[in-house]
């Protein structure tokens, strides 16, 4: 069984369960969060989020929607990104359904 | 060996050339999916010149997933991309709205094919389910028409470098649905491009 970290989702207030193998975004949406995505699937960067804290390991994603230089500044894809730590992120984008 | 300029002029007219073959296809009868299959044929027949596309040119180790314009018209005109992508580079079902074609110069992508199944009246919400599956690699590529719905995967340990072409441009995509089974959702982007400057 996948180890579980505590993500906190600071533009929900709220604070979730997600397993070691399984995105932010997932987890958000599980838990009846209205994080804001389009693809899901790390390429078009609609969850664009800050990394506040802790550590994460990205999945494979487009070059344009999350370049290094982002990634060194503290930005992740929550969609792409799986936690290695308890974390706190904070989305910057909305949803446009 | 060849000089890298020479390959890329070499690239260049091979590139011109399929672009005009395609122009004389969609000009005489249009887009149909006979049309489709002779445009696929065309892409394949170039993705089979290998010494065209060499690595070197497109910055393949650290590429995790990224689409080099080969020649794209201006407008609505078609949009001819080499594509490179790490194993496990993915993309949810989506629908860009305009016909594709891709034929692999090395790797593997399996592509899924989906159908909408919901009646849309719920803004936000669908339903798709699975109608087929194609494994891209090099001598067997993929087509599909306006408004199909296909999820990709890189599969394997290698990376996928294939040649597509669109319908139109990227940079000219009215929208791309995404579709997400597992959340029943459906969401919408204006543009690929729309992403480049996100956060930037």
């Amino acid at each position: 069984m996948a180890k579980t970290y505590q993500v906190t989702i600071r533009n929900s207030g709220r604070t979730i369960a997600c397993a070691a193998n399984q995105t932010i975004l997932q987890a958000a949406i599980g838990a009846g969060i209205d994080y804001p995505y389009a693809c899901a699937t790390g390429n078009c960067a609609t969850c664009i989020s800050k990394l506040e804290d802790g550590k994460v390991s990205l999945l494979p994603h487009g070059d344009a929607c999350l370049t290094k230089a982002q990634i060194a500044s503290g930005l992740t894809l929550s969609c792409r990104a799986r936690p290695r730590s308890d974390v706190t992120v904070n989305w910057l984008a909305r949803s446009g359904s | 060996m060849a000089r890298k300029s020479d390959v890329a002029a070499q690239r260049a007219r091979a590139c011109k050339a399929l672009m005009t073959q395609v122009h004389a296809i969609t000009a005489k009868e249009g887009i149909n999916p006979s049309t489709l299959h002779a445009i696929k044929l065309k892409l394949e027949a170039l993705a089979r010149r290998k010494e065209l596309f060499p690595a070197a040119d497109f910055a393949l180790p650290v590429a995790q997933g990224r689409n080099y314009p080969l020649l794209v018209e201006e407008g609505d005109g078609l949009g001819l991309y080499l594509n490179v992508a790490l194993p496990g580079k993915e993309a949810a079902p989506h629908d860009h709205g305009i016909w594709c074609a891709t034929a692999a110069v090395s790797g593997r992508e399996k592509h899924e094919f989906y159908r909408r199944t919901d009646d849309g009246r719920t803004p936000g919400s669908a339903a798709v389910t699975k109608v087929g599956e194609v494994l891209v690699q090099p001598g067997h590529g993929m087509v599909m028409a306006d408004h199909d719905i296909h999820a990709t995967t890189v599969v394997g340990d290698k990376p996928m470098v294939a040649l597509s072409l669109y319908g139109y441009a990227l940079v000219r995509f009215p929208s791309v649905a995404w579709y997400h089974p597992q959340f029943k959702s459906v969401r919408t982007t204006q543009s690929r491009r729309h992403a480049q400057n996100v956060g930037a």
